[in-house]
């Protein structure tokens, strides 16, 4: 069984006029995933006897004629943030290396309920912070179409996984791009929901005012499917959303001509490699010969997002980790009296850049610090934010590139962390703003390297996303 | 920064601590570029979450799995000693 070429909906299909078993597809697929993996080494924990049983009794229920769910056997893979009852939530760190989730997120559970199999739970940069996938305490993960290069991050497990055929769909979460990026990366499509859309509830806090479960699949139906499933209210998450959940399914065909698309000339400066310029370029000329409206835009402070988030992001991590004390969750060091056990504690579970980040945070919300770096970005966020609301008031939709470059060589980055944090230029702008945002693949460079296209639109304005994505990922077949 | 780190609950070791001070400053003379703007009449940011409000649930007790059981399943939890005598 392989799952390149095949789709969620054609193997739906299948299962339901019992061409192909369930458990005959979920037993194959961990075949290639026990092929596959040692190379990629996209997964932290695989959960094969779970799935098998999940296929089991999928099959039970084709077999007496039940009506089956959109998902129904379609291997979805999980970040490792994300909590699944009874499995281990590691978050790449040694922190939390054995600390086994008491119950299910409710993105997961969605899932689960609209039939699909989780196959395992993929690697991450620690607690998501990181652009590659290397600040994983386990190891490294690869990117299948250069193993010597890295998939992205922080979800870039769940990139690989998708990009892999290990899975046909993954959730990652996205704080300062951890979903599009990788996507970006590895070739697959990446959807980061409005803030709030999703519901966070078991996913495990890194910057609140920032994270968004979202998912990543290798096409852009995929993708509609999986956000009808996961969006909506959850009495569990305060930040969730009740807004309406559009069909964005059967939304992806409605016309989009006149939709008008702006193009920020502050995205196409600097440091944008000429190839990805390139792809761009001829991904606008596409739009427009689809009968959109092409406008160039000005988003002014864009050049100070990325210390905004630095700083925002720093701080919120530096207050959420701080319940890793050695009591409450996983890890936990002897000392001779609780200062100390905290300090040993923290020393040994957290890995070099998430003490770095809480170093900073801490730093930027400390008394006589407070105004001149977090109250300051705080304000700068606001900027950022009327920026894009003006901009939506004369366009519908951004284009932009998702990444400056295609993905980088593994230890390219490493050494220099303000380095790793400026490859995000281009996609943290979207949480700043708590916006929906999605890479599509537009092409590949001339070494064969996946370049990936950013859209984002208003708040709640997924449907469009989507649309814009799917009819673009038609005219340019750049699907893998 | 060996104030900082007692205040994260971390500690600064000699090995490395050149290593780090130097990717601290870097990044902090990084982030100096945000005093090149006059914020002086902007309001931090509102929170992004729709209509900018929290969604609560009413105050009602309701069955939920999760983390109160499993205090039932292992009965107590056992934690390091965090009080100490003065």
């Amino acid at each position: 069984m392989n799952l390149k070429g095949i789709t969620a909906e054609k193997l739906v299909a299948l299962y339901r006029n019992r061409d192909l078993s369930v458990t005959e597809v979920i037993s194959g697929l961990f075949d290639d995933i026990e092929r596959i993996d040692p190379n990629v080494r996209a997964f932290i924990t695989l959960m094969r006897d779970r799935a098998l049983k999940d296929a089991r009794s999928l099959d039970a229920r084709i077999a007496s004629g039940d009506t089956i769910e959109p998902f129904a056997g379609v291997p979805v893979a999980v970040k490792d943030n994300i909590s699944i009852r009874d499995v281990a939530t590691t978050c790449g760190s040694r922190m939390l290396e054995s600390d086994v989730a008491p119950y299910t997120a409710t993105a997961v559970e969605r899932l689960r309920g609209a039939g699909a199999i989780v196959v395992g739970k993929t690697n991450l940069d620690e607690f998501g912070m990181g652009s590659s996938t290397e600040n994983s305490a386990f190891f490294v993960t690869r990117n299948p179409h250069d193993l010597d290069r890295v998939p992205g991050g922080s979800s870039g497990g769940s990139a690989a996984s998708v990009a892999s055929g290990m899975s046909l769909a993954a959730l990652g979460s996205d704080t300062g791009g951890s979903i599009r990026q990788p996507a970006s990366f590895c070739g697959v499509v990446g959807l980061k929901p409005t803030y709030g859309r999703v519901s966070r509830y078991g996913l495990v806090a890194f910057a609140s005012s920032m994270d968004q479960i979202g998912p990543l699949s290798k096409s852009v139906r995929e993708a509609a499917m999986a956000l009808a499933v996961i969006s909506g209210l959850d009495h569990y998450d305060s930040t969730s959303s009740g807004a309406r959940i559009g069909d964005y399914v059967r939304g992806l065909d409605r016309p989009i001509k006149e939709t008008r698309i702006g193009i920020p000339k502050e995205y196409f400066a600097g440091n944008l490699d000429p190839e990805v310029r390139r792809k761009i370029e001829s991904a606008i000329g596409l739009f427009e010969g689809l009968g959109c409206a092409i406008e160039e835009i000005s988003l002014p402070h864009t050049e100070y997002a990325i210390a905004t988030y630095y700083i925002i992001a720093a701080a919120e991590a530096s207050s959420n980790l701080a319940r890793y004390d050695g009591v409450r969750y996983g890890l936990s060091e002897t000392g001779r009296n609780p200062g100390e056990m905290y300090r040993r504690t923290r020393m040994s579970g957290f890995g070099t850049e998430v003490r770095r980040r809480i170093l900073l945070g801490t730093y930027a919300l400390s008394a006589g610090y407070y105004d001149a770096y977090y109250n300051r970005a705080l304000k700068v966020r606001t900027l950022v934010l009327r920026d894009f609301q003006k901009a939506f008031e004369g366009v519908d939709a951004i284009l932009t590139p998702t990444t400056p470059t295609t993905a980088f060589r593994i230890g390219e980055k490493t050494a220099d962390p303000l380095e790793m944090y400026l490859s995000d230029v281009f996609t943290i702008t979207c949480n700043l703003a708590g916006l929906p945002g999605i890479s599509v693949p537009c092409g590949w460079n001339s070494t064969g390297l996946p370049v990936g296209m950013q859209l984002l639109a208003n708040h709640f304005q997924e449907g469009l996303l989507l649309r814009l994505a799917h009819y673009f990922e038609k005219a340019g077949g750049f699907t893998l | 920064m060996e104030y900082v780190a007692g205040l994260a609950g971390l500690e600064v070791g000699d090995d490395g601590k050149k290593e780090l001070a130097g990717q601290l400053s870097r990044i902090l003379d990084y982030v100096e570029q945000l005093n090149r703007l006059d914020v002086s009449d902007i309001g931090p940011a509102p929170p992004v979450v729709a209509g900018g409000k929290n969604v609560l649930r009413d105050d009602r007790v309701a069955a939920r799995t999760g983390s109160s059981e499993a205090g039932k399943t292992v009965g107590l939890f056992r934690v390091p000693k965090v009080i100490t005598e003065r």
